[in-house]
């Protein structure tokens, strides 16, 4: 045993494994976090594997599109899944260490992909002709073009903070000193950060994550008209944007800790229930929020956006004077 | 790497906390209800009282644990205490018109606006190039950012209620500068400057109350028209 536990797993497997975490544990995070809102709720809610049934169960279906729909209708949730599946590639999902592929993009490489994923969603909702698919397209398209400055000042500070754009460095910055952590531009950044994933994951005060109703949906009216195994791709490939964010925000910002610092399985093996443990923590504070605040109004999202602005516009003016 | 260095542990709180005090400041900037002004303000004097006690335990002033006191005492208990006496029994305890909405801005614009006033106080403050033997130049920069932001809420609002809110944490913006500039100050210094709070409070008090008894309203809108 003591010889499994040290022995050294090779570059390319662990690399392979920071994209498996992330595919099969996003839809348990989910699972954990709709688990905790119930609890709170007073009610028992569903099992924690019930992601996993439920994306099963797409899978087997039958897949219809609209008639008028051309190929990119059912192009997108697997173009949309790939850039996903990409990401845990470029961010520090297990290790300490850059895996080789790591340096392929920076933080904004990771941002494009995120972007680029959205936008064929949204493309493929506006092919359908359905007026819920496009009006959620088009506001998801609105608030996302509000957010963006907010995360180009939060990448601003990590590259003040560390001299390069690169996950990696302002993961080893924060491990450094106790004095990096309580430093303002980084509690800023990362708060920012943090409404900028409530809103990216369509989480209250923003969106009701499982309402019915459609005049208050933004993320989840783009796939009404989808069916079968490309519906499953898109519910599968919101839960791995919201595990991914979830792991920048705690892997890189909040707490780069329990990361594996060598290639041993062991090691390893604890870097990946470390990282689910951290998702499912972020995925209980969330869960909190969704039941203590009320769903804002649609105009009022844009005063949300100027409060994670704010956050992030001080958090770089604090490190104009060199003391942030 | 080449970034820009951390801080100590101690100077980092320090920052941490004036970052702090500036965002409630937004808060109240944005908040439309004046109870919750209030509520922001509390948390604003609790959060100085909290950097005084920080800099007593790193500088050996123990003078300042007794500053904190009170400070707290007056500005977390006795003031919104008396303004909230104020606001019922001008029967405007609740949401009326007048006090609630007088923002003649919305709330987005004014952030935005702020942050603008907020960078104007910041980097004039932080070329003045202040380097005192430990006074953090960007907690000073800071609280000129929170000058100017209080300054800002005060011209942006339409109720004497949210004004007087404005005029305290532009008082407790005064009282971050000088703490972090001159901690050292003797005590009966110190303690002056929270007074002068307190003669505040009481005009401010004057002014809302005789403003209530002839307009029947706390709106300064009210202001504007000739009385023959």
């Amino acid at each position: 045993m003591g010889c499994a536990v040290s022995a050294a797993l090779p570059i390319p497997v662990i690399q392979l494994l920071q994209v498996l975490t992330i595919a099969i544990g996003a839809p348990g995070v989910t699972g954990v976090i709709a688990k905790v809102e119930a609890r709170l709720q007073g009610r028992r809610g569903p099992r924690i594997r019930q992601p996993y049934y439920d994306l099963a169960k797409l899978f087997r279906k039958e897949a219809l599109a609209p008639q008028n729909a051309s190929w990119f209708f059912l192009a997108a949730p697997v173009i949309a899944v790939t850039a996903y599946l990409t990401i845990p590639l470029l961010i520090p999902v297990l290790t300490t260490y850059g895996l080789p592929l790591g340096y392929m993009g920076d933080i904004l490489g990771g941002g494009f992909l995120l972007s680029l994923a959205s936008f064929v969603i949204a493309t493929a909702a506006l092919e359908t002709g359905s007026p819920y698919a496009q009006l959620g397209s088009s506001r998801a398209k609105t608030f996302s073009a509000i957010t963006e400055p907010v995360v180009l000042f939060v990448v601003f500070t990590v590259a003040l903070l560390t001299g390069t754009d690169l996950p990696y460095a302002l993961a080893a910055t924060v491990r450094s000193s106790a004095g990096q952590i309580i430093r303002p531009a980084h509690l800023l950044a990362a708060a920012a950060l943090f409404m900028v994933i409530l809103l990216e994951t369509g989480r209250i005060p923003v969106e009701t994550h499982t309402g019915t109703n459609e005049f208050g949906m933004i993320e989840e009216a783009r796939s009404f008209e989808h069916s079968g195994p490309f519906l499953a791709l898109i519910r599968w490939g919101s839960e791995l944007k919201q595990l991914i964010l979830y792991t920048i925000l705690a892997d890189v910002f909040l707490a780069p800790w329990g990361l594996a610092s060598t290639q041993h399985v062991g090691s390893v093996l604890l870097a990946i229930v470390a990282l689910l443990a951290k998702a499912a923590a972020v995925g209980c504070v969330v869960a909190v929020i969704d039941n203590s605040f009320a769903k804002l109004r649609l105009f009022k999202i844009t005063e949300f956006a100027a409060g994670a602005f704010l956050l992030a516009v001080l958090g770089v003016f604090t490190l104009y004077l060199g003391g942030g | 790497m080449s970034g820009v260095q951390a801080p100590g542990v101690y100077e980092g709180a320090a920052n941490v906390i004036a970052a702090g005090m500036l965002l409630l400041e937004f808060g109240m900037l944005r908040q439309a209800l004046v109870r919750d002004q209030i509520r922001l303000y509390m948390a604003q004097s609790a959060l100085i009282s909290v950097l005084a006690i920080v800099i007593a335990a790193d500088r050996n002033l123990p003078d300042l644990y007794a500053l904190a006191a009170l400070s707290a005492a007056l500005k977390v208990v006795a003031v919104p205490l008396v303004l909230r006496r104020l606001l019922r029994r001008a029967g405007l305890d609740d949401e009326e018109t007048g006090v609630a909405g007088s923002n003649t801005l919305s709330p987005a614009t004014a952030v935005l606006a702020g942050i603008v006033l907020a960078a104007f106080g910041f980097f004039c403050f932080g070329s003045l190039g202040i380097h005192g033997p430990g006074a953090p130049a960007l907690a000073l920069a800071l609280a000129a950012a929170m000058v100017l932001v209080s300054f800002g809420l005060m011209i942006v609002r339409r109720d004497v209620a949210s004004q007087a809110i404005g005029f305290f944490s532009l008082e407790n913006a005064i009282s971050l500068a000088s703490l972090v500039v001159a901690s050292g100050l003797p005590f009966i210094l110190e303690t002056g400057f929270l007074f002068d709070l307190l003669v505040a409070v009481v005009v401010f008090g004057m002014l809302i109350r005789a403003h209530h008894s002839r307009a029947e309203s706390l709106s300064t809108a009210d202001l504007t028209k000739l009385q023959g």
